[in-house]
């Protein structure tokens, strides 16, 4: 009733074209901004922007990273733990290199080096497709495991083998380091998301965004109407991998502090790739949905289901029993909506919209 | 015309004058393994002429546009389009010389919108850089709502607005075969291919879909090539046809001459030995 669209005209096809056509959308955007921006680090404590918000931006970048190369152009990869990796470790030998440079500037350019590295893995891409990439990018994913063990020179020759983040300033503020607050990480992390998801949308909109989709949905014909194969796929690879570096040198300087190989390991790829099945192929939305689905449920359920047994049965549960809860959960949901809607929440989310618009009359 | 001029002019400036040959196939052999798909056939399409290619199923029609817009490489043979004998040519090369198609079993974007569809034939003419994309502002922006202002008018002439954005895999049969010939239409292209666009039609479909054959031919002065089994779709639109049996030419001409060709009678109604 109140999300309705009618009397809003478009008079020009940019405002046809625009990324919120309905006035509500628009209005709703500024009021997630609004409370993402000032409210969550008003009133959100320690534990709550640390090991909530903070990880589920990170895995959000890293899911649009994905999602990039997986929903949009359809070439599965199963290298993101490994992209991330490169970003951190590019990132953590910059600022050793130059500490006086503002950390935010090298938290981007880590990315260029993930774009490298991604779009020399993804030159297969050009020949091969479906089981057998996925078999090339699990390739990257255990090479550069064994290159971040086995070249000492990436975590600085430390004998225990880990980066260690250290104290970096940015405008004034400690931002990174043991004593950086957690509101001033989660605003970071939040400002990288929100501009890079702007960024994403704009590329997903525009002539590169379409050539990418034209790829995925029949190569043959995207060839014809003049898309040069290799351009498209290693482009969406090294801006997937882009993606993919930003948010490992964001996860191990604004939320980890300290990582080492097993913080890159294949299981952060699956987890990756299953927040952008269950978010939804080809959708921004969907990977917010999917990285707060996977990573906020459950730990939602370890903190709140031992209690509630507790309390309602005779029986007492501590939380890695509740943990296997949640892995049972998740897995349940990526098999069904694997069967019942391939296209995730972010269609389910569509549908109710859709609905809303036509309420109360369905026709 | 100059190269930032975005209006629609329904295909490029080619040079080639009217009743010129705009492609000229001399001797194209093509197999795959062991199978002759096209034997030695030689033949030209003349500028701002509909030409068809008929034959019957396994003749090697699909291959020759294969051949001609650079999916298949042939053994033997060139092809001189616009002037210009071309070697081993990919997809993408003959797209941007001015060769654009349908296909027999729909080949369009699935997961898009039937604007992004049409929007997708004009990739070749939008070339603003990926930091300008980025901000989805000033030439980026500009490109984008122009390209958009062409669209519609393809939109417009094939009569599908109610459809503009719908996703096209939820459309009608007969309606994806017009927002592929949108699609085709939106590169303005001196050549178009058209593969069986009549196939699965219906009489009221088939109808428009001739018509818009026509006025593409007549208003842009578009040379169209069309494959197609309805003979009398095809004797009505074609100034000339070619018959194609078992990979070799067996018939070229007017389509009364080729109706007359008594090796064209045979191949299609058989004969008995």
């Amino acid at each position: 009733m109140f999300y309705r669209e009618a009397g809003q005209y478009k008079a020009t096809y940019e405002a046809d074209s625009a990324k919120f056509p309905i006035f509500q959308d628009k209005l709703f955007i500024w009021a997630y901004l609004a409370i993402g921006f000032i409210a969550v680090p008003f009133f959100g404590n320690e534990f709550f922007l640390g090991a909530i918000m903070i990880p589920f931006l990170v895995f959000t970048l890293a899911a649009i990273g994905l999602n990039i190369l997986t929903g949009f152009t359809g070439q599965i990869s199963l290298g993101t733990g490994a992209f991330m990796g490169v970003g951190a470790y590019a990132c953590y030998k910059m600022t050793l290199a130059y500490p006086d440079v503002n950390i935010l500037i090298f938290i981007f350019a880590s990315g260029i080096f993930s774009a490298i590295v991604g779009m020399f893995f993804g030159l297969p891409s050009l020949r091969i497709k479906g089981f057998y990439l996925v078999v090339t990018t699990l390739a990257a994913q255990f090479f550069l495991e064994w290159a971040f063990i086995r070249i000492p020179w990436l975590y600085n020759y430390n004998d225990s083998g880990a980066i260690e983040v250290p104290q970096r300033e940015a405008f004034g503020i400690i931002v990174t380091g043991a004593s950086a607050s957690a509101e001033v990480r989660y605003i970071i992390c939040l400002a990288v998301v929100v501009i890079m998801t702007w960024f994403a949308s704009n590329i997903i909109s525009g002539r590169i965004g379409r050539s990418w989709m034209m790829i995925r949905d029949m190569d043959i014909a995207a060839e014809l109407m003049g898309v040069r194969p290799l351009y498209a796929k290693l482009s969406a690879f090294a801006v997937s991998s882009f993606y993919c570096g930003v948010a490992g040198a964001l996860m191990v300087f604004m939320w980890l502090g300290a990582a080492e190989v097993e913080s890159f390991d294949y299981n952060h790829s699956f987890e990756v790739l299953f927040m952008v099945i269950l978010g939804g192929l080809g959708s921004l939305l969907g990977c917010f949905l999917g990285a707060a689905v996977i990573w906020i449920l459950p730990v939602m359920i370890r903190d709140w289901l031992p209690p509630i047994v507790d309390a309602i049965t005779p029986f007492t549960i501590n939380s890695s029993q509740a943990d296997l809860v949640s892995d049972i959960i998740i897995g349940v949901m990526i098999v069904v909506f694997l069967i019942m809607e391939p296209l995730g929440l972010a269609r389910l989310w569509a549908i109710i919209k859709q609905k809303l618009r036509v309420w109360p009359f369905p026709y | 015309m100059n190269a930032h001029d975005t209006s629609f002019h329904g295909r490029m400036d080619d040079g080639i004058e009217p009743g010129k040959a705009l492609l000229h196939v001399d001797n194209i052999s093509l197999s795959f393994g062991g199978v002759k798909a096209i034997t030695d056939v030689s033949f030209d399409v003349l500028k701002g002429e509909v030409r068809a290619i008929i034959g019957p199923n396994g003749a090697g029609k699909t291959s020759m546009l294969n051949v001609i817009n650079g999916f298949y490489h042939p053994q033997e043979g060139s092809i001189t389009f616009r002037g210009e004998k071309r070697a081993k040519m990919k997809p993408y090369q003959a797209a941007s010389s001015g060769i654009s198609r349908t296909f027999q079993n729909v080949a369009l974007f699935h997961g898009m919108s039937t604007l992004d569809n049409i929007m997708a034939g004009r990739t070749l003419k939008m070339n603003k850089n990926f930091f300008w994309q980025m901000w989805r502002y000033g030439p980026a922006l500009q490109e984008e709502i122009e390209h958009r202002k062409v669209v519609e008018e393809i939109i417009e002439f094939l009569e599908i607005e109610t459809i503009r954005k719908e996703p096209v895999g939820t459309l009608p049969y007969g309606l994806q075969k017009r927002v592929e010939l949108g699609r085709a239409l939106a590169a303005e292209p001196d050549l178009l291919l058209l593969d069986e666009p009549m196939a699965g039609m219906n009489l009221e479909e088939k109808e428009d879909m001739s018509r818009f054959i026509i006025e593409v031919n007549q208003q842009y002065g578009t040379t169209i090539a069309l494959i197609e089994h309805d003979m009398g779709v095809v004797m009505d639109l074609a100034d000339r046809v070619m018959v194609l049996d078992y990979g070799k030419k067996i018939g070229d001409g007017l389509p009364e001459e080729v109706q007359a060709n008594q090796d064209v009678i045979d191949a299609y109604l058989g004969v008995s030995h």
